[in-house]
């Protein structure tokens, strides 16, 4: 066996991996293979150079007596080549040593035979006489595959014997019996139970048609089967060969063949090889091609059952290639509309039907208006019919009409029903037919069914016509097969006895007819009995008809059936009782429920959908809650329905104006939209669609609706569909919209934000934004109320119950307003209303809540700044609040400042105000600010330096500061204290050197410089400079500087800065000792009056001079730091301290005081 | 004639299946750096030949992806690649991989002029175009043809045979018959 592996490289994987597996196979044939040849070739060899041939021949037969099969097999072959082509005068003399091989136990010896028999009558064809009764014998093999050889062989040699039968002169008569018994056997095989005996038959077949069938100039003749016999080169006066018999047995074999093909039984390959038989004898017989055309046609409309769905696409596969090799055919030009309609059906677009075409023109189908629907049905549904039919239907062939003017009756029949396929009446056969359908669709019919492109066109109403006939003739009906069996007749008669294939017509019918009038046939029977009057001519040949059998269930039979005289339906019914009518009712309506899968299956659901509707709507309760029910379990596969019942309810509701009730609509809807509501997992939009589409919206579904929109993983699909109601319904849109607005203040947080979000897209309506601010001003009324209402609480009353305000209870009677207010500025007044009338609980709520929609306003919004002008009594904390918020991450604009400096200087004198806008101000105005600044609140303070000083924010701009720090620090140092205590401005001052990063030795140093040349010298000058000191200990050197140019100063006439100066020297000895020597010996006596403890270290350190040096100190210092006789102890302080000063002695002496004032400015700088 | 014989995968049968493989197309494509780069030969070039040019391309590259190793094996075999069209051998059985390529050999078989009227089989086992789909359907194949060489008379067993392995393969092969 040979195989063959195709494999389509594409791509590395599949490739690698097959050639792969190929190659390994073939390793393995090789192996196997070459070493028999091999050795078998190379002992030949030896001897064949001094052997005659004939000699060889017989040393050879010797050898294959003995070897086995393989070996002998191939010896065989040597001498079937040595006597056949290379010296064929040896044949006859070992013919009979070779034959005897047929009786080997090998089937492939045996085969072997049978090819050389074909091989030997080929070469030499007066042999066939002696060999056919071997050829017989071997035809009835024990072995399947023997006897497929031998017809494959038979179909080789039938051509050769005819050829000899009248070339030969005294060929015996006795062989061509035994060849005409033998082609008889193998027509017989179509029969076989052998599926691959029957395909050898099948082909068979198909050579002996071509055989005794005339060739035709039109005719398609392989090259090589040119010379080959066929019935046109057969002399009409032959002894025993008459040319009538064999045309005869040439169209019973066609027709042998062709109700082999409609077997509903058939096995695919069968199938396929009989479909490839008729292309050949449609091309080169093109005088069957009507007969082809006509099989193909019936193949497709009748796909035999059994197939499974692969074999349906196999032959489908087929069927298209083997129509379009004879849509090719130049004589197919008449046939052209059924191939490509064929051709249409199995999948092939029509422009390649038309690249397949021979050039003749081929007429366009026009589409028509309408009625499409129904020629699509009546098609699926004549496809369908025969799937039921459990006879085999074979198509009565008609008389093969070489003359192509004759019609087949498939054409008669299709002619006589093309008017009658009127819309009307091919509905009604439709609806007739549904009864009919199978349960399950069949493999075959959901293979082959293809929309119908075409429906309702010319070709289309002419194509289901013939598909109609195929069926009837098929059954044994319609006119055109009466008129054909008339002609038969006629022909019969004038034949004489010779009418063996015309006889066979009437048998078939009435084998047909009484069988298999199937159900479906009986519908076409019984329309086309109701259609006769129109066609009068035909008439007595219907009349000729077997009556059909009707079915029981159709509603006419039992008034249109006879008997009329002793039949009184009366007289034996009686009439339903109340409770059997409803149950019958039922019972009906449950099955047109059920049979919802077999409707749809042939695409009836619309009439099955609008039945139901109609009939529920017509009956009260049980029935619509079943249907409902019914709908609900799978909503989507069922919304056609669900819609027809609704729109039909709506229907009723209408015709029973105006006294009609909605009831029984809103039931529907209201069942069918909570059924929706309910299931969980929705996503298809039907909830959308039924809402969108219900003719009215009841109060029922409105609450479902509502509903919907509360469950939080649908909530934007439930407002999308509110929002289309808004929109679309404009009649009842306010009390849609107030569906939507109550959610906004819903508690459930998403649904409430996307209640919001579709709001505000709405307020943007100029019709809807009334209504929206009114709701949204409503809600916000209600905190002026001590307590919150009940609306907020789910109740539906507008009672107050006795439930406090809340943060949550605030929010809520806020969230519209607030997210309106970034798009309506103006609606910030009415929240400056309600603020000062509101509660402080409620005011901090509210203080809360606004952060996010006033920046979203800015600060340039006019209304704003109209609220900052105008700043309503009691509204002051929420303008300093708004204030705050605009200015917190943005520096002030000047619009901002004037109306924040009016309402301070005119209105409200409240330093406060200015905080947020402090940078926008002048630096005048800070400084005189400044004293009432920092008696504030200490984290207040904290608050203003930030801003001041730029250490607020990391983005803000420090630039933008009216003051730098340094003009700060010295503001502070010139604040009159008389406008402001001593402590806080040391707290201040403190705030500034806890800011280490602005305050750096440099800016200090600049401080320190120009409160020096101050006159009178600032009281806090000499703490700022010990602080400094401190914070900074290079500064020392700059101190002494300083500390030098006071002494310039006369420093000692500011009691509290020289004491400050003193302490300051004796915080930097040694260094300071050189400033001491530069005093003046009174106030030098004063420091040490004040630190006797220095004049020691300081006369040492005068001492410690060179002479030189020496001579520069004045005597009179010398003096004083000599003045051992003083008294050690100190006199009394002449003057009294100040308070402050004491404590900034105390400040500023002690170290670990010091410390704690820094650590103090640092906790309140991480506070801040 | 044929030569009935025994295959197995695993290569311990003692005979194998006559067996030859075909392109179909108008050239013979390789896997090349890229999906949409393949190499691209004629029929008349020799394994030899393309060996060597891709040896010549990117020696590390055909090595590893076993092109090499396949063309190596396969040039022990037979020169050349061939192509079905131009075979004028007669065959019992052939199994495509892919449905166009049926559709071409269909084509191919029924345009030529019928002689010997010898049935061949056709059969197409759509394999997907991936490692994984290739190594299952190699085995398939196989599997395919080890039952139909056990059968005594292939023709009447071959639908039944071809219905079980579209079960259980779960996957629709398409089959037909040609004649010489």
């Amino acid at each position: 066996m040979s195989i063959v592996s195709l494999i389509c490289i594409h791509s590395q994987t599949s490739d690698v991996l097959f050639l792969d597996f190929i190659v390994m196979a073939s390793d393995v044939r090789e192996q196997a293979h070459g070493s028999v040849a091999s050795q078998l070739h190379s002992s030949e060899e030896d001897r064949a150079f001094d052997m005659t041939t004939s000699e060889k021949v017989v040393e050879l037969l010797n050898q294959a007596a003995l070897i086995s099969t393989e070996e002998k097999l191939i010896v065989l072959k040597q001498v079937q080549e040595l006597i056949i082509n290379k010296d064929p005068s040896l044949l006859d003399n070992f013919l009979d040593e070779i034959i005897a091989f047929q009786t080997d136990k090998s089937i492939e010896v045996r085969k072997f035979v049978i090819g050389f028999i074909e091989e030997a009558c080929k070469r030499d064809c007066e042999l066939l006489l002696r060999l056919i009764a071997n050829l017989n014998m071997l035809m009835r093999d024990e072995s399947v595959n023997v006897v497929k050889k031998a017809i494959l062989t038979l179909s080789q040699l039938y051509k050769v014997a005819l050829q000899v039968s009248f070339s030969v002169s005294d060929m015996q008569e006795a062989c061509w019996d035994m060849v005409t018994q033998l082609k008889e056997d193998v027509l017989a095989l179509l029969d076989s139970d052998n599926d691959g005996v029957r395909t050898y038959a099948i082909k068979f077949t198909e050579s002996l048609i071509i055989t005794l069938s005339p060739r035709t100039p039109d005719s398609d003749t392989p090259k090589k089967q040119e010379g080959d016999i066929s019935l046109d080169k057969i002399p009409k006066d032959h002894t025993y060969i008459r040319y009538d018999t064999l045309c005869d047995e040439g169209k019973l074999a066609l027709e042998q063949l062709l109700k082999f093909m409609v077997h509903p039984a058939i096995s695919s390959i069968n199938l396929t090889a009989a479909l490839g038989s008729l292309a050949t004898l449609a091309r080169q017989r093109p005088m069957f091609m009507s007969e082809v055309v006509q099989a193909y046609e019936t193949l497709h409309a009748n796909l035999p059952p059994t197939l499974a769905k692969s074999q349906v696409s196999s032959v489908r596969k087929n069927l298209k290639l083997h129509l379009v090799s004879v849509l090719k055919h130049p004589s197919s030009v008449d046939f052209q509309g059924q191939i490509s309609t064929l051709l249409l059906d199995l999948g092939m677009s029509q422009s390649e039907i038309s690249r397949c075409t021979p050039a003749t023109v081929q007429p366009r189908q026009e589409d028509q208006d309408g009625n499409n629907a129904f020629f699509v049905l009546a098609e699926a549904t004549l496809v369908e019919d025969d799937d039921d039919k459990e006879e085999p239907a074979p198509v009565v062939t008609p008389k093969p009409s070489s003359s192509s003017g004759t019609q087949s009756s498939i054409d008669l029949t299709a002619e006589f029903l093309l008017p009658l396929l009127n819309p009307e009446n091919v509905a009604n056969l439709v609806l007739i037919s549904m009864v009919y359908l199978p349960e399950v669709m069949p493999a075959s019919f959901q293979a082959t069914y293809t929309p119908v492109e075409s429906a309702g066109t010319d070709a289309q109403i002419k194509h289901l016509a013939r598909l109609m006939a195929t069926q009837m003739t098929a059954a044994g009906l319609g006119p055109g097969l009466e008129l054909c069996k008339a002609r038969d007749e006629e022909v019969k008669e004038e034949d004489g006895g010779m009418g063996e294939s015309s006889s066979k017509d009437p048998l078939i019918i009435r084998k047909l007819s009484a069988v298999s009038l199937g159900q479906a046939i009986s519908v076409v029977g019984a329309q086309q009995a109701a259609y006769k009057s129109p066609v009068t001519e035909e008439a007595p040949q219907i009349k000729k008809l077997p009556e059909p059998i009707l079915p029981t269930t159709q509603p006419k039979a039992p008034g249109a059936s006879g008997r009329k005289k002793v039949f009184k339906l009366a007289d034996v019914v009686q009439p339903f009782s109340e409770a059997q009518i409803e149950k019958l009712a039922n019972m009906a309506i449950k099955r047109i429920l059920q049979s919802e899968k077999a409707i749809a299956q042939s695409g009836m659901s619309h009439v099955r959908v609008k039945l139901l509707a109609r009939l529920v709507t017509q009956f009260e309760g049980g029935k619509k809650n079943d249907l409902l029910q019914f709908i609900l379990e799978d909503m989507r596969g069922r919304s056609e329905l669900a819609f027809s019942l609704l729109f039909h309810e709506y229907n009723e509701y209408l015709g029973q104006q105006p006294s009609g009730s909605l009831d029984s609509y809103e039931h529907c809807l209201f069942t069918l939209l909570s059924g929706l509501q309910e299931k969980p997992e929705q996503r298809d939009g039907l909830f959308t669609k039924l809402v969108l589409e219900a003719p009215v919206i009841t109060d029922s579904a409105l609450e479902v609706i509502q509903r919907y929109c509360e469950d939080e993983s649908r909530v934007y699909l439930g407002m999308s569909t509110l929002k289309e109601l808004i929109l679309k319904r404009p009649s009842r849109q306010y009390q849609y919209l107030n569906v939507l607005l109550n959610l906004s203040s819903h508690e459930k947080e998403k649904v409430r934000s996307t209640a919001l979000s579709f709001i505000k897209r709405m307020y943007e309506k100029e019709h809807l934004k009334d209504c929206i601010e009114k709701f949204a001003l409503t809600y916000m009324q209600f905190l002026v109320h001590p307590n919150p209402p009940s609306l907020l609480f789910g109740a539906g009353e507008d009672t107050e119950v006795a439930a406090s305000w809340t943060e949550e209870t605030v929010r809520q009677c806020l969230y519209l307003y607030l997210s309106l207010l970034p798009v309506n500025h103006c609606l910030v007044h009415e929240l400056a209303a309600v603020y000062t009338e509101a509660i402080a609980d409620i005011k901090r709520s509210v203080l809360r809540v606004i952060e996010q929609p006033i920046r979203g306003m800015g600060m340039s919004s006019p209304d704003l700044l109209l609220l900052v002008e105008n700043c309503p009594k009691g509204a002051e904390t929420l303008v300093t609040r708004c204030l705050h918020i605009l200015t917190d991450k943005v520096p002030p604009s000047p619009e901002l400042v004037e109306r924040v400096r009016d309402l301070y200087h005119k209105r409200v004198p409240d330093v406060r105000f200015l905080i947020p806008v402090i940078n926008g101000l002048e630096k005048n105005e800070v400084i005189q600010a400044l004293p009432k600044l920092i008696k504030l609140n200490p984290i207040v303070v904290k608050e203003v330096f930030n801003r001041l000083l730029g250490t607020q924010h990391s983005e803000g701009s420090p630039s933008m500061s009216p003051l730098t720090p340094g003009e700060l620090l010295i503001a502070l140092h010139n604040i009159d204290s008389s406008k402001c205590d001593m402590k806080s401005i040391i707290k201040a001052t403190n705030l500034c050197f806890g800011e280490k990063n602005v305050y750096t030795s440099e800016v200090l140093a600049v401080v320190m410089q120009q409160l020096m040349e101050q006159t009178p010298l600032p009281i806090l000058l000499m703490r700022t400079v010990i602080q400094s000191l401190t914070m900074y200990p290079r500064l020392a050197g700059f101190v002494m500087n300083i500390l030098a140019r006071l002494i310039h100063k006369q420093v000692w006439k500011y009691p509290k800065v020289w004491e400050g100066f003193v302490k300051c020297c004796q915080r930097t000895k040694p260094q300071s000792y050189n400033v001491l020597l530069q005093l003046p010996p009174p106030q030098l006596a004063s420091v040490f009056e004040r630190c006797p403890e220095m004049r020691e270290p300081l006369l040492q350190h005068v001492h410690a001079f060179t002479p030189h040096q020496q001579a520069h100190i004045p005597a009179s210092v010398m003096a004083v730091l000599e003045a051992n006789s003083r008294k050690p102890e100190p006199e009394p302080q002449p003057e009294l301290h100040h308070p402050e000063i004491i404590e900034e002695r105390e400040v500023c002496c002690d170290e670990a005081e010091v410390a704690t004032d820094l650590f103090f400015c640092f906790v309140m700088y991480i506070r801040v | 004639m044929s030569c009935v014989s025994h295959v197995s995968l695993s290569l311990h049968s003692k005979r194998g299946f006559d067996v030859r493989s075909f392109g179909t197309g108008t050239h013979v494509k390789l896997p090349g750096p890229a999906p949409d780069k393949p190499n691209i030969y004629d029929f008349k070039t020799t394994y030899e030949q393309m060996y060597n040019d891709l040896v010549r391309k990117d020696k590390e590259l055909y090595t590893q992806n076993g092109i090499l190793h396949m063309l190596d094996r396969n040039k022990r075999i037979k020169t050349r690649p061939e192509r079905f069209q131009s075979c004028k051998e007669q065959f019992d059985l052939v199994i495509t991989c892919e449905e166009r390529v049926y559709d071409q050999v269909l084509e191919d078989l029924n345009s030529r002029e019928q002689e010997s009227l010898q049935p061949v089989h056709v059969i197409n086992v759509d394999i997907q175009d991936n490692h994984e789909e290739a190594t299952l359907g190699a085995f398939l194949i196989c599997e395919l043809c080890q039952c139909i060489q056990h059968t005594d008379d292939m023709e009447n067993e071959m639908d039944e045979l071809l219905q079980e392995f579209e079960e259980k393969s779960q996957r629709p092969f398409l089959h037909t018959v040609c004649f010489y």
